[in-house]
């Protein structure tokens, strides 16, 4: 956590990633489908500054991205999730620095993040599923259930988890790669131990 | 025989003399029998320059679009009387117009967001529409800003109806571009080409706002038959939107 003792406006940086959401940008897209900043930002911030950080700076990211949002779910757990694993990499491993290793890192992280939205839409269409025909004919209250069903996962969800991933994985070697020597020049270099 | 003397008396050289007043009268002569189009040829060549311009017929245009306002609006207000001694909703509730700050057409959120809010007067469930249409419906609210769920949002629902065969259905998000009517009915006889409008029965959105257009029908579907729809006004694009006050 060097850097967020000694630069606490570091952190501040975190910030981008809900006025980016807001902003979509409407170059980075890939079959209409923006990339996921929240990786894009948390990637390099948790291989310079460990597990604890990017832990904390997980949950901070899911609950600033679940309150622009609707639907019941959450990201926060994949976040924090994400965060530990990344952390640790940095830590334990030899220093990631080779762009397809931070694609490939990020590829991952989008695909389990996402991955973790579909599991629990999945889970409360399952949960409240009914066959959609009552007694007389077409019950109207099954057909009134919002969110994402099953068939959309397997449809336009798939769909978008797919773009999503492979653009967040094409903008990480550049971004990241950034973001990830300012990090560890202002964190000096902590993050090679 | 020799001519009269009253006759020598007129001789040719008074006729000679004159012979312009009998030019003028020939000239009024043809005038009255080409019942003056001579007179107002000749008029409209002269007074040319003098015609009324483009202002002026902008006037007229002007004139015309406040006679058909007016007509509208006591149409309008009789309408409301109407629906409201049957109970259903106003057709035609005041507007409010808001600029889109924000907005994510795709993935798996499709939501707009909206530079008015509650200290505007937006409230939830406000309908949300753009040039063509119905977009959205308002999800929730902040002082200063609204948050729109799109009509092609996972989670959103809203009553529709078909006028041409006056069938019910449940306009649905499905993630993609183009949402799909869940039909209450098992034969909605519905074809391409129809136009869907939000149901005159509804409580939740004003009645009868054009929605889109269906494109294609999938009879078979289980468990209600459904219609994908393609939306009338462009989502992805629209930078100021209306919203219905309920």
């Amino acid at each position: 956590m060097a850097l967020l003792s000694r630069h606490p406006w570091c952190a501040a940086s975190l910030l981008l990633v809900p006025v980016l959401t807001l902003a979509a940008p409407g170059w980075p897209r890939l079959a209409g489908v923006g990339p996921c900043w929240a990786i894009l930002w948390l990637l390099p911030w948790a291989l310079a500054e460990g597990r604890l950080s990017a832990i904390l700076a997980g949950a901070t990211l899911g609950l600033l991205l679940d309150s622009l949002h609707h639907g019941g779910v959450s990201e926060i757990p994949a976040l924090m999730l994400l965060g530990w694993w990344w952390g640790r990499i940095g830590r334990l491993g030899a220093p990631v620095e080779r762009s397809f290793s931070l694609g490939l890192l990020a590829l991952l992280g989008t695909l389990g993040l996402d991955l973790s939205l579909m599991l629990q839409w999945a889970l409360r269409s399952s949960l409240g599923a009914g066959s959609g025909l009552s007694g007389g004919g077409i019950d109207p209250a099954t057909l009134a259930k919002p969110g994402w069903h099953l068939d959309d996962l397997a449809g336009a969800g798939l769909h978008v988890l797919l773009a999503r991933t492979l653009l967040t994985a094409l903008l990480a070697p550049v971004l990241c790669s950034l973001q990830l020597l300012l990090w560890r020049q202002q964190g000096g270099g902590v993050g090679r131990r | 025989m020799p001519a009269p003397r009253w006759l020598r008396s007129l001789a040719l050289p008074s006729l000679l003399q004159a012979w312009p007043w009998l030019l003028l009268a020939l000239a009024l002569l043809g005038v009255r029998l080409s019942k003056g189009a001579g007179l107002a040829d000749a008029y409209a060549l002269l007074s040319r320059p003098f015609w009324p311009g483009t202002a002026q017929a902008e006037w007229l245009r002007s004139a015309r679009r406040f006679e058909d306002t007016a007509r509208i609006g006591a149409l309008e207000a009789e309408n409301a009387r109407l629906r409201g001694l049957i109970g259903l909703q106003q057709a035609s509730p005041k507007r409010l117009t808001a600029p889109v700050i924000a907005r994510e057409p795709a993935g798996w959120w499709h939501t707009l967001l909206l530079g008015r809010g509650s200290l505007q007067g937006v409230a939830e469930g406000q309908a949300v529409l753009a040039p063509g249409g119905l977009i959205g419906l308002v999800s929730s609210v902040t002082p200063s800003t609204a948050r729109v769920t799109l009509l092609t949002d996972p989670a959103s629902r809203v009553g529709v109806w078909v006028g041409r065969t006056r069938h019910h259905g449940l306009l649905t998000g499905l993630g993609t571009p183009r949402p799909v009517v869940r039909f209450l009915e098992k034969e909605p006889g519905v074809v391409p080409g129809d136009v869907v409008t939000t149901s005159p029965a509804s409580t939740l959105v004003p009645p009868d706002l054009p929605v889109g257009v269906i494109q294609s029908v999938d009879a078979g579907a289980d468990p209600a038959p459904e219609a994908v729809v393609q939306l009338a006004a462009p989502v992805g694009s629209v930078d100021w939107v209306q919203l219905l006050a309920r």
